[in-house]
């Protein structure tokens, strides 16, 4: 192969995922091809794809493994690297793959604060991961499992809508979770079943676990600890420190359509701003009957309490 | 009583305890195991109720009879709240049924002290034990420790639980003999003493654990732990006189003595029926914002609590407690970023302690620009009088502090409409 004359021919380059982008990428920097001669394209096809091999690599890549030890990178680079590539771009926003293949490259060239956050393109890389770290952290918090017990056994499913490629994080941490009980997770992209021993995830959701998940969500008031819950959710809530703004920092309103308690927030909101806010005791439990209790004696060996009133 | 009665008034009555916290736990994994649940150290907020509070455990009360009259408190004796108790089987259901439907990450259980402490203890040590060992239930478990409980319970609350606190609520002798009179500081400091001492040792046994692996997988074969997540205590603000200074020296001597987690501030909550000698309105949660935020740089900055507040009085409402260090200290700045020690650079109002450690880490590849703070996503307006780099020195650099203090806190310049 000849990397001086054919690095500069424009290429076309397809990746569905993290691992064949790193793949193209590994050739496409062996042959030393510069980041603005590379089309990146988003998904598989397989006709475009021979234009996009340099004529050398007709060969299976196993051939050349020899020469990938000649690109290293550092493993948190690499975790910086596959971590933002989870991130959805969104209108404006730079495409992944020729971002992170203009960084590794720039890293191959010695440029070692190309993955710096101060540097233009590791802002935009460590601000992706940073998104996505977020976006974990929502769908271990935010999403909520139904309980279902049919012919089917007791089994818990979920419909959780990711604003990144997340899935997989979730999927992990659930299964530490659940441990033996059986759930099932869709989302408008793709969906995981856990059987209580493996993962298994379909591209795109299977209709059925959609249906499955949705289902479950509108019939949640079947459930009697669903009431349980929202019943817990309001009588924790201090009326005394009603505080918007902070709340939806916290948990941005996209969530609160599939939460279980998402629709009690804005009653909660008013009821505070008018004249709930007064005390922080939930109005319902002041209205009961009280009982205040005769000064008792501490059955141990500390002296009684001096009685004060 | 249903359950969900008891549920929505012993919620209610577990609310003025502001911590929620469900991190510091090890990892535990319940992957292919009987039971349920994880950790893995970092909390998890499942939810946030329109006052901001996240909502990471289920946090109830056992009971809120309660022999004590602590003044400031709404399940007081004397207060006509409506009473429940929960059965420990109760505790347990909610706790899993919550669990499994991902709204919580485990269980905050305190009680009212009925009967006496060491039966209040135990029945929440119950609660506690049946989830550990019937449900081998593996998220989260915070106890509240009674300080006046046989030292044998609160070694086998610790087995159970991933953090045990006892609370302060009262920084100072006499506002304690006033407002909570069954309440003794002594045997809080001697409680909080004694749990130190366990977990320093727990914490000794896994680091040899650590060193020496033990072969077999068998957790009874591993040093036992005792509250893996520490302990931490609550003082309330506003309740009584004591001003900001006590209460930072106080927490400042809770975090050297007794190695607390954490120290959680609870502005006082007006309650119904308040009883005379309380303040009728709440103090601005401002206040307890600030100390927060002192907290926090007592904890990681390492600033000291009489650097902050260097006479009585209580923390400035408005500005920020870096912000006021710095402006007492002109004469420590400008700081020059290329070349400052990361201790000085992280008193730098406007730096936080990762943009700290990003500096660090850039200026051993390059010098440090301007241009690099804008990146970093620095407080630009706060941190410019304070700080050089390589291309920029700070024009107000000599302009005193209280002209420095009036352009950094003059309200924005509205646009004109329409000039």
């Amino acid at each position: 192969m000849n990397p001086d004359s054919s690095s500069m021919a424009p290429r076309i380059a397809h990746a569905r995922d993290f691992d064949e982008w790193r793949e193209r990428a590994r050739r496409l920097l062996m042959a030393g091809v510069p980041p603005p001669n590379v089309t990146w394209r988003d998904g598989d096809d397989s006709h475009d794809d021979l234009f996009s091999s340099p004529p050398a690599s007709v060969k299976p890549p196993s051939s050349r493994e020899p020469s990938s030890t000649s690109i290293r990178i550092g493993r948190e680079q690499l975790a910086l690297l596959r971590n933002a590539a989870r991130y959805r771009s969104g209108k404006g926003e730079q495409a992944r793959w020729p971002l992170l293949y203009r960084v590794l490259w720039r890293w191959v060239q010695g440029d070692a604060a190309a993955t710096h956050p101060a540097d233009a393109d590791g802002r935009v890389l460590h601000q992706r991961w940073h998104a996505v770290k977020r976006e974990a952290h929502h769908m271990h918090a935010f999403l909520r499992f139904h309980r279902r017990d049919d012919a089917l056994g007791e089994r818990y499913v979920a419909w959780f809508e990711p604003a990144h490629d997340v899935l997989d994080l979730g999927a992990e941490h659930f299964a530490d979770r659940m441990g033996g009980s059986p759930w099932l997770i869709a989302t408008p992209e793709g969906g995981v079943h856990w059987n209580g021993s493996t993962l298994d995830y379909r591209f795109p959701c299977p209709a059925a676990w959609t249906t499955e998940a949705r289902t479950a969500a509108e019939r949640a008031n079947a459930d009697e600890d669903h009431a349980l819950w929202r019943t817990y959710f309001v009588s924790t809530f201090n009326p005394a420190r009603l505080n918007h703004k902070v709340m939806t920092q916290h948990m941005p309103q996209r969530f609160w359509r599939h939460l279980s308690e998402g629709d009690l927030i804005p009653s909660m909101e008013a009821k505070a701003r008018h004249g709930g806010q007064r005390l922080a005791q939930e109005s319902s439990v002041g209205q009961r009957k009280g009982k205040a209790l005769p000064p008792g004696r501490l059955a141990s060996h500390r002296p009684p309490p001096a009685s004060d009133d | 009583m249903e359950l969900i009665d008891k549920l929505s008034i012993l919620a209610d009555a577990a609310k003025y305890d502001a911590s929620c916290a469900s991190s510091g736990a090890p990892k535990r994994s319940s992957r292919g195991k009987a039971g349920l649940g994880s950790s893995d150290g970092m909390g998890i907020c499942h939810s946030f109720t329109p006052d901001g509070r996240c909502v990471s455990l289920l946090k109830v009360l056992l009971t809120n009879f309660c022999l004590f009259d602590c003044q400031y408190c709404v399940n007081r004796r004397s207060s006509n709240v409506p009473r429940a108790r929960f059965t420990p089987e109760e505790v347990v259901r909610l706790t899993l049924s919550f669990y499994r439907r991902n709204t919580i990450s485990g269980l905050f259980l305190s009680s009212g002290i009925i009967r006496s402490s060491d039966y209040t203890m135990e029945q929440m040590i119950q609660v506690a034990r049946s989830l550990r060992e019937t449900h081998q239930f593996r998220g989260y478990i915070h106890l509240k420790a009674i300080p006046e409980a046989d030292p044998k319970l609160l070694e086998e609350a610790g087995r159970y639980a991933d953090r045990l606190s006892a609370n302060i609520e009262l920084p100072t002798l006499t506002s304690l003999k006033t407002l909570a009179p069954e309440k003794e500081l002594g045997t809080i400091h001697s409680a909080m003493g004694h749990m130190r001492q366990r977990i320093d040792a727990a914490n000794d046994d896994a680091r040899q654990d650590a060193r020496h692996p033990v072969r077999s997988n068998n957790p009874k074969r591993q040093a036992p732990r005792y509250a893996p997540g520490g302990q931490s205590t609550q003082m309330i603000v506003g309740a009584d006189a004591t001003d900001d200074r006590t209460i930072l020296q106080s927490a400042q001597h809770l975090y050297r003595d007794f190695r607390l987690k954490r120290v959680y501030y609870s502005a006082f909550s007006p309650i119904p029926e308040r009883p005379a000698g309380l303040p009728q309105a709440a103090p601005p949660l401002l206040r307890e914002h600030r100390l927060y935020q002192a907290d926090f740089l007592i904890r990681s900055y390492g600033f000291q609590a009489e650097e902050l507040l260097n006479a009585p009085g209580n923390l400035d409402l408005e500005i920020d407690p870096k912000l006021a260090w710095a402006l007492a200290h002109r004469n420590d700045f400008p700081v020059d970023l290329n070349r400052a020690e990361p201790a000085m650079i992280a008193r730098v109002p406007g730096i936080g302690l990762r943009s700290v450690q990003r500096l660090i880490d850039l200026r051993r590849l390059r010098r440090i620009r301007y241009q690099d703070l804008v990146a970093l996503r620095c407080r630009l307006d706060t941190m410019r009088p304070f700080v050089i780099t390589q291309d920029y020195r700070p024009a107000d650099a000599n302009l005193d502090s209280t002209r420095l203090r009036q352009s950094l806190t003059a309200p924005q310049p509205a646009q004109m409409a329409l000039w």
